[in-house]
């Protein structure tokens, strides 16, 4: 295991640097760093999909984090191959992968579709719409999980908290999600963890500088 | 198990730099075993952050040390990087640009340890794409009108044929559409017109700096007598940052300056009497730089209105391109396309005055992050025949609707070349075939034509030669 750390200046221009933040944790993240800070076990989504006809559906509204278990799951098989189907766009190269995943799958063309499934491949599907059966018929063993279903603040907390460590300036403290105030996302926002960012991050935003600094805390719930 | 930690030191601690300027320090590294390094990179980048997708770019880059580190033994690595020269450092509401030096160490088979250091930079000088950038592509008189035209007909004839194919119910609900996009453009665009008759609106400049003084003028010539209760000029600026993408795409918009100027007060017009009204502003000292990066801008306008008692008001939109004067600074302009000063096609280091694909790739490599530069580089070398090398990273299980280029019977296969890594699709007869599945992660060399780019993906097509035999 590697670690990561930063030489510590003091860096008082930047907004958040007064609580050891280099920026608004609660921002959009790139795709890799969004896989590396995934709260996932992506070894047990990976051993589902070991063999030849066995595939997982990830089913479940948008924001509850499926392509977050996508890119994670990508992140820690390297044969793994992902494509995102975009709206009202062609269906793109599938490249071949093991497993092969697929976000947003229930746009797959029925061509595409047959070329896939006939392959035999394991395969993980994000979808808003149940592919158990087509799957069934090509010979697949499916198993499907509902993304979102049930909302928990410990879950929450850690995704939060991951991504505040990962906006962290220097050694030292950094401000932490308490699991009250996960609790009280969750009963603001359901399982709908990108409202729960766009939310801390418009909180979070109001704390820049001096707002902040008089206060003398991060404060992510008022 | 902590097996090795980076960490970095800029000479000059919180100093402000500016474009061109050359940033120096010491990246330190303390290994608790023994660590096998297969390149200890260290570069200066910009990166945005906020609401909107990640655009980042790399200003400069350096291989700072290749090989073994002891254990418990603590290294240092001076360095020496171009800071770059856009775009500078903002903080905003929903975007912010910060500039980094990172510090990464290459392990092969492990987790790639990285420190990374914030650093300001204050831009001095536009860029040359940003100067050169025009917000508006006006089209005018009979260009518009045969567009227009073309429009026109294709509309008519997809209304016509779907008439035909499922019924004039289809066809009411087909034209209502643009019946409400007439509706829209006669209310906003020809009542004021025909209220006010010929107006003409226009600024001295759509490129300024902060504190710059911008002038205008706004003419217009009623051909009836005409009251309106004032004339105003907005000057404002936004941050649009999109984020997601697909159906997941959304886009975040924050007003960050917004103030209304009086041009004039409650006055008739008479008919066919020219009146001009200047129109003056200055811009705020501290206002901050337009930016286009991507999916991350910071937009100026400056919005003129002529308010017309019970009439829909006349309004126009001006884009303004807020950029640094680079009066006064010291800096040098930074000259992003010094490196392609000459096309691939005239490069004079190429054997026998012709480009190789080694070059080619090396080109495509150093602009992979600019799409325009690609994209000209890509049309430059389209048709043209190298030797090349590839290594396969995998094949294509489907490879797309309409991809024109796949072989009868052949495949594709994503593959890149082996130093620089440049992505590449490599369209495969099906002759190939056999070598490829047996190829692995050896290095393939043959010959092949540049098809093309893969935009979405970042690749370069290129086609592989059918065996002669194969052709016939």
């Amino acid at each position: 295991m590697t670690t990561t750390k930063t030489a510590a200046p003091r860096h008082e221009w930047l907004p958040w640097a007064w609580c050891n933040l280099r920026r608004n944790p609660f921002g959009e993240l790139s795709r890799d760093e969004r896989a590396r800070l995934a709260v996932v076990n992506a070894p047990e989504l990976a051993r589902l999909v070991e063999n030849q006809r066995h595939a997982v559906q990830l089913i479940g509204e948008c924001g509850r984090g499926k392509t977050t278990r996508m890119l994670a799951l990508q992140k820690y098989l390297p044969d793994a191959s992902y494509t995102y189907l975009a709206e009202d766009q062609p269906c793109g190269p599938i490249p071949v992968g093991r497993p092969i995943l697929i976000d947003e799958a229930q746009r797959l063309t029925r061509r595409a579709r047959r070329a896939i499934f006939c392959s035999g491949l394991p395969l993980v599907l994000a979808t808003h719409r149940d592919l158990s059966r087509p799957l069934s018929r090509a010979g697949y063993h499916v198993t499907t999980q509902w993304i979102g279903q049930h909302a928990d603040a410990e879950h929450i907390s850690q995704i939060m908290n991951r991504r505040i460590e990962a906006a962290r300036l220097a050694n030292g403290p950094v401000p932490t999600l308490s699991m009250q105030q996960a609790d009280q996302l969750v009963a603001r926002f359901g399982s709908d963890i990108r409202k729960m960012e766009a939310f801390l991050y418009d909180n979070v935003q109001q704390q820049k500088k001096t707002e902040g600094m008089q206060r003398g805390e991060m404060r992510f719930i008022d | 198990m902590a097996k090795c930690d980076l960490s970095i030191e800029i000479d000059g601690g919180d100093r402000i730099y500016t474009g061109g300027d050359i940033i120096t320090g010491v990246v330190r590294v303390n290994a608790d075993k023994d660590v096998n390094c297969s390149g200890l990179q260290v570069r200066t980048l910009w990166a945005t952050h906020g609401r909107g997708n990640v655009d980042s770019e790399e200003a400069d880059s350096k291989i700072l040390f290749t090989g073994q580190w002891v254990a418990g033994e603590e290294q240092e690595y001076r360095f020496e990087l171009n800071v770059g020269g856009w775009p500078p450092t903002y903080h905003g509401h929903y975007l912010n640009v910060d500039h980094y030096i990172e510090a990464r160490a290459k392990i092969p088979w492990g987790f790639d340890p990285k420190a990374t250091v914030p650093f300001r930079l204050h831009a001095t000088h536009p860029n040359e794409e940003t100067a050169k950038r025009s917000n508006v592509i006006e089209l005018k008189g009979p260009a518009a009108a045969l567009v227009g035209l073309v429009f026109l007909s294709v509309f008519l004839g997809m209304g016509f044929a779907m008439a035909a194919s499922f019924g004039w119910i289809i066809l009411v609900a087909f034209f209502a559409l643009p019946l409400f996009g007439g509706l829209f453009v006669a209310f906003r665009f020809l009542l004021p017109k025909w209220a006010l008759g010929e107006v003409v609106c226009e600024i001295d400049t759509e490129q300024v700096s902060p504190g710059q003084e911008v002038t205008g003028e706004l003419t217009i010539q009623p051909r009836k007598n005409v009251s309106i209760n004032g004339i105003t000029l907005k000057l404002s600026a936004k941050e649009r940052c999109v984020s997601g993408s697909g159906s997941n795409r959304t886009t975040h918009t924050h007003q960050i300056f917004d103030q209304t100027y009086k041009v004039e007060d409650t006055t008739s017009l008479r008919p066919n009497e020219k009146r001009r009204f200047p129109l003056c502003f200055q811009l705020p000292t501290t206002a901050p730089y337009s930016l286009d990066l991507g999916n991350n801008d910071l937009i100026w306008s400056a919005n003129v209105n002529v308010d017309i008692p019970r009439w829909p008001d006349w309004r126009k939109t001006i884009s303004l391109n807020v950029l640094p004067s680079g009066k006064g600074a010291d800096g040098p302009i930074i000259e992003h396309d010094a490196e392609f000063a000459g096309t691939p096609a005239t490069s004079s280091d190429s054997a026998n005055g012709e480009i190789t694909f080694a070059e080619t790739a090396s080109h495509l490599w150093s602009v992979r992050d600019n799409r325009e530069q690609t994209e000209m580089l890509v049309d430059a070398v389209t048709g043209l025949t190298f030797d090349l090398q590839a290594r396969v990273e995998r094949r294509l299980l489907y490879s797309g609707d309409d991809d024109p280029h796949v072989f009868k019977d052949g495949y594709a296969i994503w593959a890149h070349y082996p130093e620089p890594e440049l992505p590449m699709v490599l369209y495969v007869p099906h002759d190939l075939a056999d070598e490829f599945e047996q190829i692995g992660r050896e290095v393939w060399r043959g010959r092949g034509t540049i098809v093309g780019y893969d935009t979405l993906h970042g690749r370069l097509q290129v086609k592989l030669e059918q065996d002669e035999a194969e052709r016939r």
